[in-house]
């Protein structure tokens, strides 16, 4: 019997963590900054997302965001929900095993426009790598008024050329000086990723953690 | 019949007759490997690996049950208790590591993250983001040397985290030299910054 009760609670402190509510101190949180109705639906939304096994504390932030703007509770409510709903479609783009930044950055996408699609074809293109800096920058030039479709394509002509990380950053600061030079966001990111494809080896800059680096081709 | 036919018969044959004192041999084989000892576990191998027949009652099971569930449970809420806690609240002060090349923005070090913002005329600048529950009040920035210019210094978390600046309580602003993210949730759009995820945005 001792036995049997030492395999059993030796089992149950492993799996016990990863299983166990965890989401007592978030829901206290909610409940602290959020009215009593709104913290409820809130959780109910919270709850499924974790039941769902995606990750909850972006959609405890959006919800912390929302207070601390002084949003009304339906802008509140309206915006977690959505955000759930972005996790959902970003984890079906990037599959089962897509980290919790990852999904916090596709849905972010998402929700400003870009197709599914274009989250698909990011992971094909970077397969085992990180896709979080990619979306990010993704998301930062729908931000400043690249058209969706050019944006996407952008992002992603650059990263099937195995353009790293620090890369895709430069690429995303040259770019945005362009744009405040006053150049159209269009042409801008048109000729950014034009200097990253034609200046530059994307794969020697340090830290690339979807691709070895490329050979330079001589011409 | 040749001679090679002839030969296979006789093979035969020897096979199919009895051998004398067959079942004999068999039962002093048997004998022998009854007194061979049994191959010899260590005290502790034994323990965890010989089979072993547990008789318990019911009531006794499903006691010892709800206590082991109960441990279980307890230690869950306790490490869920530890990661909450762990939001907001440093527990390092390692130094920045190096810097953006305008040195406005955010860097990362090894687990720290220096937020510099630049606020003209402020009196007052605060940080908030995902990271210390969006509270204006959580993280205030000091003035640096240069006067109009402020910095705090935040360990962050692996991940991705959105943030803002909080101008004299009340005017919220982005990063001017960070990523922006692409949906503004309540009107305004936040910065990003990564941590740990291949270099400093």
């Amino acid at each position: 019997m001792i036995r049997i009760l030492a395999v059993a609670m030796g089992t149950w402190f492993l799996i016990a963590p990863a299983t166990s509510f965890g989401d007592e101190s978030e829901e206290a949180r909610l409940r602290a900054r959020l009215g009593p109705e709104l913290a409820t639906q809130v959780i109910e939304v919270v709850q499924s997302a974790a039941a769902q096994g995606l990750p909850t504390s972006p959609l405890v932030a959006r919800a912390l965001e929302g207070a601390s703007r002084q949003a009304s509770g339906a802008a509140i409510l309206q915006a977690v929900r959505r955000h759930a709903a972005g996790l959902v479609a970003a984890r079906r783009a990037l599959g089962p095993n897509a980290r919790p930044a990852e999904l916090d950055a596709g849905a972010g996408a998402l929700l400003a426009g870009v197709p599914e699609d274009s989250l698909v074809s990011l992971k094909r293109a970077r397969p085992s790598g990180s896709l979080v800096i990619p979306l990010i920058v993704l998301s930062d030039f729908v931000a400043r008024g690249i058209p969706v479709v050019s944006a996407s394509s952008t992002v992603l002509a650059a990263t099937r050329a195995g353009a790293a990380d620090p890369a895709l950053l430069r690429m995303r600061e040259r770019i945005n000086e362009r744009i405040l030079r006053g150049e159209a966001p269009m042409g801008a990111s048109r000729e950014g990723l034009r200097e990253l494809l034609t200046k530059t080896d994307p794969g020697t800059a340090k830290g690339n953690p979807g691709r070895e680096p490329r050979e330079r081709r001589r011409p | 019949m040749d001679h090679d036919d002839r030969w296979d018969d006789q093979v035969r044959d020897a096979y199919r007759r009895p051998i004398a004192g067959e079942e004999r041999a068999r039962e002093q084989v048997i004998a022998r490997l009854r007194e061979e000892p049994a191959p010899r576990r260590s005290r502790w191998s034994g323990w965890w690996m010989d089979p072993d027949a547990i008789r318990m009652r019911p009531l006794l099971a499903v006691a010892s049950l709800i206590m082991v569930l109960g441990i279980g449970a307890g230690a869950g809420a306790w490490w869920a208790a530890s990661r909450g806690a762990s939001i907001g609240s440093p527990r390092s002060t390692t130094v920045v590591a190096r810097q953006t090349a305008r040195g406005i923005g955010a860097f990362t070090g090894a687990t720290a993250v220096t937020f510099v913002f630049r606020a003209p005329g402020a009196s007052r600048v605060s940080l908030v983001g995902d990271f210390n529950g969006w509270n204006p009040e959580a993280t205030p920035l000091r003035r640096a040397t240069l006067g109009d210019t402020w910095i705090a210094e935040v360990p962050l978390e692996r991940g991705l985290h959105a943030y803002a600046f909080v101008i004299d309580g009340s005017d919220w602003a982005p990063d001017p030299s960070a990523p922006l993210a692409a949906e503004a949730s309540f009107g305004r759009r936040n910065s990003l910054v990564v941590v740990g995820e291949g270099g400093p945005l």
